[in-house]
């Protein structure tokens, strides 16, 4: 009797756990789904979950539009040139709070911590403004030089708590052996928490190539659009009749670097890391 | 410069390289030179330098990018200033805020949408976060693939391309959100259940609504339609009625992020707890709310604040969703989309600065107000 509670307990257990990986994972399927129908198919009355003559005429159209493509090169451009300058910086500025002792660190990292409390929404304005003076505005240069200043403090945290677990002793017998600050940094630490790098960079990837507001502001013209303006534009809502299987093309493409990502990632980020923010 | 904005990236980047190791070199030099006058010992003298060598970066992008930046627009906030005149900006005192907070509909309503959000998304995004948190606390075999799954949706994120296969499945008439809606709604049960679940949110959001517009008319009309028809669907991204509910319907599929933390808060849950209420015969529901919910109050109360400071801050669905599209973009403005629009969209960078004044101002209270009530009903005893 025990035995057949314990089966059926189990049981319901995977139904929902199925169930709710169903509906998460459903606009991903309805993406890929959608793609491959015609626009009638999209738009009909009737239910269809799968198209019964798929096509990949949407694809092969896609390729064509050299917006659509240039629109991907410019993601791509901006978000390894960000990503590498942004994850370096980090790294050094992690360095600095974690492994060297320095008078006036304490005040630095408590400010560095503050800035946690601005929304980067409140200073959208000004920074715009300032780039307008020196005329960056319809250049890349605003979405990927201000990360060179280690921009993002939650992530220098969380950089910093990895870096403070590896043992001082390690340091110090690299000095003894005449290693500079920065061959520790480069050789030493860095290899040791490449399980937080890793989550550092996967989230600034993230948060790169879904970025939507600061290339809107600073992007003018369609040759220098990124995938989610140019996407957004794809979609006009006067329109009557949208080209979803276009629309739905695009999209797969667009997430399809953030799933390679996710997928590889997965083990840092689903692990406790995340949590670190939380207890301190 | 070249006019290709590629290589003109890519000699800005260089440039933004040497710049740093300049700076950061020169303020390391400065630090050990003090260091040196105050007699400090050689060996100090290099932890000094290498400190300050390592932390510059942060230290001047913090100083160009953060506190220049908002001096000027806390000045700019009690100026006139417009970026495209090229007029200078006039000092007009207090104008700006008092506008917002007493005389601009736009902004209120961004408010009082802020607050829907708040009030009935934010509790369902935690109630389904907890869910799955303890769905996946059971350990299952096959865990991690369920883990990944539910995480999915934080990566997807806001990007447009997702927000845009939403659009697709909310159709009203065609979308498949709704055509299971009305394939379910055959079985009369069923039917009523989500027939009342129309009712109750059309009749709040036409209340919320209300507050917005200064007339409850919507409200009245809702009501005295009654009872939704057997047809009825929701109208999910073409009515002001539910263009709020179709966002949270958003942020509760992406409650991954909040559902790790609540899973940590269960693995933090000591076992021996479990073991022994279970040998005084407390059911697996007892125990949920007796024990573990309890030692959880911190991860909610973690995950309150961020839910709200998140929804304070939510841009890419209204203005993917709604934007050009009056009177959806009005019912279901947010704060930022507003400051968006104000700053961007009309140029009106004195408005602008001014919305995002109280934006920071709202995060301080929000964040001042929960760590003061939390120990009300927190719990922290196990910390």
């Amino acid at each position: 009797m025990k035995q057949t509670w314990k089966i059926i307990r189990s049981a319901f257990l995977y139904l929902m756990l199925t169930f709710a990986t169903v509906v998460m994972a459903f606009p991903l399927f309805w993406m890929i789904s959608s793609s491959l129908k015609t626009v009638e198919e999209t738009n009909s009355a009737g239910l269809i979950w799968v198209s019964p003559h798929p096509t990949i005429q949407a694809y092969l159209d896609i390729f064509q539009n050299t917006n659509f493509t240039r629109a991907y090169f410019n993601s791509v451009f901006y978000v390894t040139l960000a990503l590498f300058g942004t994850l370096i910086s980090i790294a050094a500025v992690s360095y600095a709070f974690s492994r060297i002792d320095w008078p006036g660190k304490n005040i630095v990292f408590f400010l560095m911590l503050s800035t946690m409390m601005i929304p980067s929404q409140a200073l959208i304005v000004p920074q715009y403004v300032f780039f307008n003076k020196i005329d960056w505005i319809n250049t890349f240069n605003p979405l990927v030089i201000p990360g060179y200043f280690a921009g993002g403090a939650a992530m220098v945290f969380l950089l910093r708590q990895s870096m403070q677990q590896i043992p001082r002793e390690l340091d110090e017998s690299a000095f003894v052996d005449g290693a500079n600050h920065f061959q520790i940094w480069w050789e030493i630490i860095l290899p040791l928490t490449k399980g937080s790098l890793a989550t550092v960079a996967t989230f600034l990837f993230v948060g790169l190539w879904n970025s939507l507001l600061t290339p809107l502001m600073y992007l003018q013209t369609v040759d220098r659009y990124t995938l989610p303006v140019f996407i957004s534009t794809l979609y006009n809502v006067n329109q009557t009749v949208q080209p979803w299987p276009t629309i739905m093309t695009a999209a797969v493409l667009t997430t399809i670097p953030l799933m390679v990502v996710f997928f590889f990632a997965q083990r840092y980020i689903l692990d406790s890391v995340v949590v670190s923010g939380l207890k301190g | 410069m070249s006019t290709n904005p590629y290589i003109q990236l890519l000699i800005t980047v260089l440039l933004t390289i040497v710049f740093i190791a300049a700076s950061s070199y020169g303020i390391g030099a400065l630090a050990r030179w003090i260091a040196r006058l105050r007699g400090a010992k050689p060996s100090k003298q290099e932890k000094v330098f290498a400190g300050y060598l390592f932390a510059s970066p942060w230290i001047v992008g913090f100083l160009i990018f953060v506190v220049i930046p908002m001096g000027f627009s806390l000045y700019w906030s009690f100026t006139d200033y417009r970026v495209i005149s090229n007029e200078p900006p006039h000092w007009i005192g207090l104008a700006n805020y008092a506008n917002l907070l007493f005389h601009d509909s736009s902004f209120k309503a961004a408010l009082v949408n802020t607050l829907y959000l708040t009030v009935i998304g934010l509790p369902l995004e935690m109630a389904v976060a907890l869910f799955l948190a303890a769905l996946l606390n059971r350990k299952a075999k096959g865990e991690r693939i369920f883990r990944m799954a539910f995480y999915l949706p934080v990566i997807l994120g806001f990007n447009t391309a997702v927000l845009l296969a939403w659009r697709l499945m909310l159709n009203t008439g065609t979308g498949i959100i709704n055509q299971l809606w009305r394939a379910v709604s055959t079985f009369a049960p069923v039917s009523y259940l989500l027939r009342a679940g129309i009712y109750v949110q059309e009749v709040t959001a036409a209340f919320f609504l209300g507050i917005n517009n200064g007339t409850f008319n919507l409200l009245n009309k809702v009501i005295e339609a009654g009872f939704p028809a057997a047809n009825r669907v929701p109208g999910w991204v073409q009515s002001p009625l539910w263009s709020k509910m179709s966002v949270i319907l958003l942020i509760v599929w992406g409650c991954g992020q909040m559902m790790l933390i609540f899973l940590a808060g269960l693995n933090n849950v000591p076992k021996e707890l479990h073991e022994a209420a279970e040998v005084d015969g407390a059911s697996p529901m007892q125990r949920f709310w007796k024990i573990s919910f309890p030692l959880l109050t911190p991860y909610v109360f973690y995950n309150l604040i961020v839910g709200m400071i998140a929804s304070i801050q939510i841009f890419e669905p209204i203005f993917v969703l709604y934007r050009d599209n009056q009177p959806l973009v009005s019912s279901a403005i947010s704060i930022v989309y507003y400051l968006w629009q104000k700053s961007f969209s009309h140029f009106e960078i004195g408005y602008g600065a001014a919305i995002s004044w109280i934006i920071l101002v709202l995060i301080l209270i929000v964040t001042v107000i929960q760590f003061r009530l939390q120990n009300r009903w927190v719990n922290y005893d196990l910390y």
